[in-house]
């Protein structure tokens, strides 16, 4: 019951979540900001409009949007958000579910593509660059968590014995995950200083710029993917954080969500006092956060047995 | 086995038919299929009648006295015979369409007699049981491809393409025989089954000798440079077949060597896993830099070789080091990833068939909108490449989650071999990226978007024999993603034949499939429900058509379109200096700059160092030797007396 009750909450909350990254900019700016709830409007008013279709697109264009959703979607089936167990789970299931990011970006970058716009093609080839970079901070992160607890799938690290978080054992090395998923966090996600989602340059955008054609209710289920994929990342963090497994029930999801609402917080924070990078420092900064994990899994080798 | 001799015959006879009927030349073509894929039928049923005997069946004929052939089918062979068995009569009915060339029936029908000993001898090669037959067949493999990549022979690109790949097959067929014959030099007997007993550094130099041979037929990275030559040049059903079914034999070669070798140490584990990275990454790399199409699956071929060997490597590590899981997962992954690309390369060699058939266009940036022209070769061509980038739910994905599963279990050892594990997993995750990326690339400009140049406006859908083999191989990479339970048994039955692997239990095996299977058909299942959610959404909605937005422009045209080279040009950057990225830029010089050219092209670091390094110096050294070649017959007959009695006096 827990199961399916925290699973419909994680289903419906991550569109509330960026509003406090925007609350958050706004107040660094010295503005009043949208309101809380602007990402539910927006996805409603996505709802009730039509769609404009490119002449030059064919059904691959229409298959984008379905299959980022979907693979964003099913990422949370896995997950045991604030504690509570996942719906499914097995052991090898974070090489599945990474990879299922995978596919969806494969479907997007191809919708992009189709349109045979040129500014979508220059999205779609900085986007496969740098989410490949990216994937070696993440398949680091399993390595390494690999060693610490001898589990392979998001159930194991957060809810069974030996759990991984900063609080406990070797809790240390995990400073350095915590950094660096955060770094993977706003490369995956297009956020400063990887990405701007709110640029108005065409030429300068990555993830954006993928999605200029599509319209309404394709880019309500893209934009909810992206809310999802958001929130997965942010979910990923918090557990590292805080370990769940110490008290049951009512507070440990009200300390997660609390948690969620602080490394949002943090995102934007991030995006008030920093500059997007050069396209050319994005390959450094996420070879950074390489660095950082690849550092903690070869500490391994001394700490553990 | 007498079925499978019987199979191998009627290929043969479908060879020879072709050679006796080519005058009439549908009749030939009908003919030599038909038969062909009976033969290939009745081979898959002597595979299947092997299945269900436990025990290893062999032939053996003595010849002269000298020598006797001998041949076994074990389960390991039998895996190595599904891609040959399977793919081979695809590309043969491929062929019917393809081959469409009345006027040259007559090499049209040379191109078939190889193409039937071609199969013939890579079941050999996969069924042979001692050094001389094994080196017979091998030879004969490598002939027979050589002759079907010479096809189109009066073309210079295509000789060669062809005299590298003679050059290679027979340089690596040295090694193998090197090999054998220090072997032999020690056991004093044919059969493979001696092998095992050979001292510890003699199986060394025995396995390393042989890899190389081994590693220049399967496109182990630099012996590679063969295929993105051999592979444009030869006709799309035969690079199919070649790149598919006949390099994979190189791997059969190494798995067969380490188990008649029983070779347990860490090191050969260790060098096959750093040889499959190596391959791995660059292979996807240069595949990024590359534009003609089958070039570009040529470098294919090598990362998925790369993969495979990082496969076995794990699996050779585990067995040194004692771990059952990291053993057997990774032999199985390495195993099952043999069949999977033999599938998706195949359907993907024959989609770039399909294209070049109509547009008479082989690079990528001259393409473009062709899944509207030509849609069930796009459709199949898109499922291929989401197969060969490892993305679930395909068959590519299930390889490779077994190969992460037995890396990620190497983790628990310590030392080099936690570090080897390590970088195993890495170097995998970053060929999948990187294999995406190319695929998106691929797909992306050749069959989506805008037509570039007329050639490409002007395609329309492939002939029938051409679908059919794509339609039915798609539906296997997706059956493969969704029922994964028995082919991944299947590659744990081929691995019995290893005799050192530690045999893992069935539930092992069944909990591992069933989770796989479990996530295959969730992705699928939410594929679908996404997709009607979206047809709900849409209900009543009104959609329009209109242009692409130009953000602001109104007179886009095609030109402006992101090319592959563009598209690859930041990866590629990336990884110099082991690419070597060549750009030619004329440069704007006046105010009113003239006739403006750039043009970049990326060349094979192990081509550039082979050129450079070994052929310039040696021919230097060859043409001052040039003397001996002078033309008089005489002093060529004094030649042969002078060796004569040398020999004589010293021998």
């Amino acid at each position: 019951m827990e199961t399916y009750i925290s699973l419909a909450i994680a289903l419906l909350i991550p569109p509330l979540f960026p509003g406090i990254i925007l609350k958050v900019k706004a107040f660094f700016a010295g503005k009043k900001g949208p309101p809380l709830l602007i990402k539910y409007y927006t996805l409603i008013k996505l709802l009730h409009k039509g769609s404009v279709y490119s002449n030059s697109t064919s059904f691959v264009f229409k298959l984008g949007p379905i299959v980022s959703f979907a693979s964003a979607f099913i990422v949370l089936l896995f997950f045991p958000f604030a504690g509570n167990p996942s719906l499914f789970s097995f052991h090898g299931d974070v090489i599945v579910l990474f990879y299922l990011l995978g596919v969806g970006r494969f479907f997007t970058v191809a919708a992009a593509l189709d349109t045979a716009s040129p500014f979508e093609g220059m999205g779609s080839a900085r986007e496969v660059f740098f989410s490949t970079l990216a994937e070696l901070t993440i398949f680091t992160v399993l390595i390494l968590f690999f060693r610490l607890n001898g589990s392979l799938s998001f159930a194991e690290y957060f809810i069974g014995e030996n759990s991984i978080s900063l609080l406990n054992a070797s809790g240390a090395l995990l400073l350095f995950v915590i950094v660096a998923m955060f770094m993977v966090l706003l490369t995956e996600n297009s956020r400063v200083p990887v990405d701007d989602p709110a640029t108005h340059l065409e030429l300068t955008m990555i993830h954006e710029v993928m999605i200029l054609d599509h319209s309404g209710p394709d880019l309500a289920l893209i934009e909810l993917g992206a809310l999802y994929k958001l929130f997965f990342y942010s979910a990923f963090i918090a557990h590292l954080i805080y370990p769940f497994t110490l008290v049951g029930g009512l507070l440990n999801t009200l300390i997660f969500y609390g948690l969620l609402a602080v490394i949002y917080a943090a995102v934007g924070i991030t995006e008030s006092i920093m500059a997007r990078f050069k396209m050319d420092l994005v390959p450094q900064f996420i070879l950074t956060s390489f660095a950082l994990v690849f550092f903690a899994a070869i500490l391994t080798m001394g700490v553990l047995p | 086995m007498d079925i499978f001799l019987l199979a191998l015959t009627v290929v043969l006879a479908g060879g020879v038919f072709a050679l006796f009927t080519c005058r009439w030349f549908t009749l030939m073509k009908v003919g030599y299929i038909a038969i062909t894929v009976t033969g290939c039928f009745i081979g898959l049923y002597a595979l299947a009648m092997s299945h269900r005997e436990d025990a290893v069946t062999t032939l053996s004929a003595t010849w002269q006295h000298l020598f006797s052939f001998s041949f076994s089918l074990d389960p390991l062979s039998a895996f190595f015979l599904l891609p040959v068995f399977i793919i081979c009569p695809l590309a043969v009915l491929y062929s019917f369409h393809y081959m469409d060339k009345p006027d040259h029936c007559g090499r049209v029908a040379v191109n078939y007699f190889f193409l039937s000993l071609l199969i013939i001898s890579m079941a050999l090669v996969t069924t042979a049981d001692d050094i001389i037959s094994f080196a017979l067949v091998w030879e004969l493999m490598s002939l027979s491809s050589f002759f079907l990549v010479m096809h189109e022979y009066q073309q210079q690109a295509t000789r060669k393409a062809g005299y590298i790949y003679l050059v290679f097959t027979q340089v690596g067929a040295m090694f193998i025989f090197a090999a054998f014959a220090l072997a032999y030099s020690y056991t004093g007997d044919f059969g493979f089954q001696f092998l095992a007993g050979l001292p510890g550094t003699i199986k060394a130099s025995v396995f390393f000798l042989a890899l190389v041979g081994f590693g220049s037929k399967a496109g182990i990275f630099p012996l590679h440079i063969w295929l993105p030559h051999a592979h444009p040049a030869a006709p799309s059903h035969v690079s199919a077949v070649m790149s598919g079914v006949m390099i994979k034999m190189g791997i059969y070669g190494i798995f067969r060597l380490y188990t008649a070798l029983d070779v347990t140490e860490i090191l050969f584990g260790q060098v096959v896993l750093a040889l499959g990275m190596v391959s791995g990454i660059l292979g996807v790399v240069y595949a990024l830099g590359k534009h003609d199409l089958k070039k570009l699956l040529a470098y294919h071929s090598v990362e998925n070789i790369g993969i495979i060997l990082i496969g076995a490597g794990v699996g050779m590590i585990g067995v040194a080091s004692g771990n059952t899981l990291m053993a057997g997962f990774g032999f199985a992954g390495g195993l099952l990833h043999v069949l999977n690309h033999s599938i998706f390369k195949s359907m993907l060699f024959f989609g770039a068939g399909a294209v070049l058939q109509k547009t008479g266009v082989r690079h990528i940036d001259q393409l473009g909108g062709l899944i509207k022209r030509m849609p069930t070769t796009g459709k199949t061509f898109l499922v291929g490449s989401v197969s060969i980038s490892g993305l679930p739910p395909f068959n590519g994905f299930i390889s490779e989650f077994l190969i992460y599963y037995g890396a990620f279990h190497g983790l628990s050892l310590s030392g080099a071999s936690f570090i080897f594990a390590m970088f195993a997993i890495l170097s995998l995750a970053i060929i999948g990226g990187l294999a995406a990326a190319c695929f998106s690339k691929v797909v992306g400009v050749v069959f989506l978007g805008e037509p570039r140049t007329g050639k490409a406006a002007g395609a329309v859908e492939a002939g029938i024999s051409l679908t059919v083999p794509m339609i039915f191989l798609a539906v296997v990479c997706l059956v493969i993603g969704i029922f994964p339970e028995p082919f991944i048994f299947a590659a744990f039955q081929g691995l019995t034949s290893i005799k050192s692997l530690p045999p893992l239990s069935n539930d092992e095996i069944a909990l591992v499939a069933g989770n796989l299977a479990l996530a295959g058909r969730l992705i699928l299942v939410v594929v679908l429900l996404s997709a009607l959610l979206r047809k709900i959404l849409y209900r009543k909605k009104e959609i329009a058509q209109g242009p692409t937005w130009g953000c602001g422009f109104s007179q886009p045209t095609v030109k402006m379109q992101y090319t592959g080279t563009s598209y690859a040009m930041s990866i590629v950057g990336f990884f110099r200096p082991f690419v070597r990225l060549h750009t030619n830029y004329s440069g704007i010089r006046r105010i009113f700059p003239g006739r403006t050219t750039y043009d970049t092209h990326v060349n094979d670091i192990a081509e550039v160092a082979l050129t450079e390094r070994l052929v310039t110096p040696l021919l230097f050294f060859l043409s001052k030797l040039r003397w001996i070649q002078h033309g008089h017959i005489q002093l060529y007959i004094g030649y042969i007396i002078v060796t004569i009695i040398v020999l004589l006096l010293f021998i």
